[in-house]
């Protein structure tokens, strides 16, 4: 059962919600595209429904919400460190379910892999709720259906939006409100999409051999990727960082350390003291990445990394499609592997 | 028969080295015109001139081989792309005024570049407005970033669309990306001091490069649409040369007062003895001091604009041709 | 909830000239260690980096640095009683009991000596654990030699090979890049013996074709790896190789498992 909402009474849910919670939607950020004159759409604050977009994918993940992409980890002054205050308020995220996978592959990797919980991660996490956005479209470049990652139980609320009309459910009792109580019930069974445009076939981890890490595929994207790492850094997945040590400009003895997302596209992310570095053609850098979101975390975790939301597909200045890459891989791989 | 050259050529015909041929010139503020107005141009050049059409330096058409006597039916024909161009505020004489200050052309524009910083076709036809038609020979171009394909540098005014560049150090990963480009491709106005960019405002030309490398949108661009103007360059057959930057920073509203008080500086030092005197060789000979000050007066320039202090311009004399000595 | 990025301060016990860029920091510390693990070093404000521990005891650790930038650089104007931070220890290390009983033939190049001091150390002192040990390392010069007097020590106790690339003046050793001399080595009943091989990434690749070569059995090599680790705890992604984390299940692999880390 859930509810249904006029928008003025889901506003007044949401400004309800927001004396405890940060809200984080899909939002147009106006005359922030890359271009000038555009827009892009990003995750930010919002405080009303008309602010959220329900008809375009984000650019970059929403991620950065709870990850963000510098974070302060300590402050120190002379010997002393001190570690960086959690200032924000519990946050509630609008999402689709490609992007909860995609958050539950990250999970995997700051909370599981190692052993040891990143506390970073956590203590930013433990404080993120999820109102997911029901998806039975999708867009132009998603493969989640392929990957399995088109529907999920992991969330706390659930909304669509069809013709004007809202229905939402919860049965979170944070989120759970007089005002949302005061709407008039109506059965509500999220759907999830069955069909992408994209389909893609993951080649059988069994079957990826190193041969296939020679296969003159990887030289084309030594001639096609310019190594910018868009694919990285609006990935819902992609987890990387580097630390950074920063003293204050005036004070030698006071400073921070902080680390920001990196990404295995991006030049110099395997570089090491001393000069040394590895895969500097960006076609192996591109095969890294591959094997990463459909083969490695698969053999560790049993998942694919890849949730198929197509970000890398959208924001590629080159037109690199990641989908089309993954099926030329399993078409060589079915094949036997060789280069001719 | 007899055909005043004066009215001719100041409206959109021209004298051509065909004894009693005309051809008709059609100017496109900003290059950019709907695709509904070719059938017109084709007829006319089909039923009036010789099937041809040319496409000007200018970004207009010429239509060749076209009997004077026509004008007149041609003129009515014609009246709606005139209209559809905002051309038809002086219609004279049955046609309207092309020659004088010409189309402000300008390069495709953010309508389809990557790199413009704006859309030069609007800031092309905002100027044609403000100074349509006008006797004097200005030559006008928009260009949407430095890179400058429509050779804005060959102007009397090349207006140059810039950015501002924002930075936002908390979405920026170091990956110098913009850092790299700059010192590659443009003046090398970016550093990295502490994992995090510094932009040197002097050295930044506004190009917006660094917020089209940048993986994160740590840079994005300034709400407020910007502008550098070089101005004063030239062809000819005395002393060719590139336009020199005359102002950075500005708004649309202060190189348009500029470009309006320029046709009254002109108007007092102009040299009537001559046919035609461009507004160059008027600079170079009042000096840039009172060239500047003439068209600064009144106008109001915004926070951000810088204004050159002095102006050499380079180019050659053809009568010191020293390279073939 | 534990913070492991927190690093902690240590006291700089004594600090050691190896060689003109390759110093050797002692730094208090209590702690079970292993050989070949390594620590994240770190000047707060300078950086951190991933520093493999070279030797230890009950109350003290080695780290043989080398300058190589901003961090090391600063290390580098340390004065014992001065504090350094770490983080650590992390990686596997050389698991001293499988090597036991072994005909055990250590072989490192460069830097790569100093994560296996500990290991060649232990068995110089423990012999009868190990059935023999042999030592090949080389260096770039004479002036690159790490350890030298250690070196000279090991070589009373049992066959010591040190070679330099190139002919040099004062050089009355051998020359010549290190897979060249293998033949050096005791060779006999080579299916039973166990070699250990740590250096730069191309020695590495060279050398144990080389002792496949000659007949050493893969499962028999053990190698480890240097990567920038960021984290040390499996989640910056930065020494990821395929499914394997250097920092996790490194930086000392078996050559089974090592050969198909494929960058």
């Amino acid at each position: 059962m859930g509810y249904r909402l006029t928008t003025t009474r889901f506003d007044k849910y949401l400004t309800n919600l927001s004396e405890t919670f940060d809200i984080y939607a899909p939002v147009v950020q106006k005359g922030k595209g890359m271009y000038s004159d555009t827009e892009v759409v990003g995750y930010g604050k919002i405080t009303c429904f008309d602010e959220i977009v329900f008809d375009k994918k984000s650019y970059y993940s929403p991620k950065e919400v709870f990850y963000p992409i510098r974070e302060t980890l300590f402050y120190f002054l002379n010997d002393e460190l001190k570690e960086a205050p959690l200032d924000i308020r519990p946050i509630i995220l609008f999402v689709r379910p490609c992007d909860i996978n995609g958050i539950m592959r990250l999970d995997t990797m700051f909370l599981e892999n190692g052993g040891i919980k990143d506390y970073y991660y956590l203590r930013r996490r433990q404080l993120l709720k999820f109102i997911m956005i029901e998806c039975t479209e999708g867009f132009d470049t998603c493969f989640c259906v392929s990957m399995g990652t088109n529907k999920t139980d992991q969330y706390d609320g659930v909304i669509r939006v069809q013709d004007e009309k809202i229905l939402f459910d919860t049965d979170d009792e944070k989120l759970l409100t007089s005002a949302l109580e005061e709407n008039p019930k109506e059965v509500f069974t999220p759907r999830f999409i069955e069909e992408n445009k994209v389909k893609v076939t993951i080649p059988e981890p069994d079957l990826v051999t190193k041969d296939v890490f020679e296969h003159e595929i990887w030289t084309e994207y030594t001639q096609r990727c310019i190594a910018c790492g868009r694919c990285n850094t609006s990935c819902i997945t992609c987890s990387c960082f580097t630390m950074q040590d920063v003293k204050s400009s005036d004070n030698d003895h006071l400073g921070e350390r902080r680390r920001v997302w990196a990404g295995c596209h991006v030049d110099g992310f395997t570089d090491m003291a001393g000069g040394h570095s590895f895969r500097s053609k960006n076609g192996e850098k591109m095969r890294f990445k591959t094997m990463h979101k459909i083969n490695d975390y698969y053999k560790r975790f049993g998942t694919h990394m890849c949730v198929g939301c197509g970000r890398c597909d959208d924001v590629c200045p080159e037109y690199i499609s990641f989908s089309k890459c993954i099926n030329k891989l399993n078409d060589i791989i079915s094949e036997g592997g060789s280069n001719d | 028969m007899s055909v005043n050259r004066k009215v001719i050529a100041k409206n959109a015909y021209r004298i051509t080295k065909t004894r009693n041929k005309t051809a008709l010139r059609i100017r496109v503020p900003g290059g950019h015109l709907e695709t509904k107005y070719f059938p017109l141009i084709q007829s006319i050049a089909e039923e009036y001139g010789n099937g041809t059409v040319h496409f000007t330096t200018r970004q207009g058409f010429e239509v060749p081989d076209i009997d004077f006597e026509c004008i007149p039916e041609i003129n009515v024909k014609i009246k709606p792309l005139i209209e559809a161009l905002g051309l038809e505020m002086v219609v004279q004489d049955g046609g309207y005024p092309a020659a004088g200050t010409r189309n402000i052309s300008a390069c495709i524009g953010n309508r389809v570049c990557p790199y413009a910083n704006d859309d030069t076709t609007k800031v092309a036809q905002n100027l044609e407005k403000a100074v349509y038609p006008h006797d004097f020979h200005f030559k006008i171009a928009v260009t949407g970033c430095p890179n400058d394909c429509i050779k804005a540098h060959m102007q009397d005014f090349g207006i140059i669309c810039v950015t501002e560049p924002k930075y936002d150090a908390s979405r920026c990963i170091s990956c110098e990306a913009c850092v790299k480009n700059c010192k590659k491709k443009v003046t090398g106005a970016l550093t990295m001091k502490n994992y995090t960019v510094e932009r040197d405002h002097d050295k930044c030309i506004g190009c917006g490069e660094c917020i089209l490398k940048c993986p994160t949108g740590a840079w994005t661009r300034s709400e407020k649409k910007l502008y550098r103007m070089v101005i004063m360059g030239r062809t000819g057959k005395k002393n060719p040369r590139l336009a020199m930057p005359f102002i950075k920073w500005a708004t649309e509203e202060v190189i348009t007062q500029i470009i309006k008080n320029t046709y009254r500086y002109v108007d007092k030092y102009i040299d009537r003895s001559l046919p035609k005197e461009h507004i160059g060789y008027i600079v170079d000979r009042t000096g840039y001091k009172v060239y500047k000050e003439e068209v600064l007066e009144g106008v109001v320039l915004n926070q951000e604009a810088k204004v050159a202090e002095n102006i050499q311009w380079s180019g050659y004399w053809y009568n010191q041709e020293e390279n073939f000595k | 909830m534990i913070n492991p990025y927190l690093p902690r301060p240590y006291t700089l016990l004594n600090i050691t000239k190896e060689t003109e860029i390759d110093y050797t920091f002692k730094v208090a510390y209590k702690g079970s260690l292993i050989g070949g693990q390594f620590m994240e070093l770190s000047l707060p404000g300078v950086g951190e980096a991933p520093i493999s521990i070279s030797d230890f005891d009950e109350t003290s650790l080695d780290m043989t640095i080398r300058k190589v930038g901003r961090l090391t650089d600063q290390i580098f104007e340390l004065k014992p009683g001065d504090k350094i931070y770490m983080r650590g220890p992390y990686g596997n290390g050389f698991d001293l009991d499988q090597f036991k009983g072994k005909d055990l033939t250590v072989i490192a190049g460069g830097t790569g000596l100093a994560p296996v001091k500990n290991l060649i150390r232990h068995f110089i002192m423990h012999q009868e654990e190990v059935q023999s040990l042999e030592i090949l390392l080389g260096f770039k010069t004479p002036q690159d030699i790490l350890f030298g007097e250690e070196i000279k020590k090991w070589a009373d106790q049992c066959p010591t090979y040190l070679t330099v690339d190139q002919r040099a003046e004062y050089w009355n050793g051998l020359t010549g890049l290190i897979t060249k001399h293998v033949s050096l080595l005791n060779l006999e009943n080579i299916k039973e013996k166990t070699a250990v091989v740590v250096g730069p990434p191309i020695m590495m690749k060279f050398m144990t074709l080389e002792l496949l070569k000659q007949g050493f059995l893969e499962e028999n090599i053990w190698v480890s790896f240097e990567r920038k680790m960021s984290c040390g705890i499996g989640k910056c992604g930065h020494c990821k190789i395929d499914e394997t984390y250097v920092c996790l299940e490194g930086p000392v692999f078996n050559y089974i498992k090592a050969k198909n880390l494929l960058d």
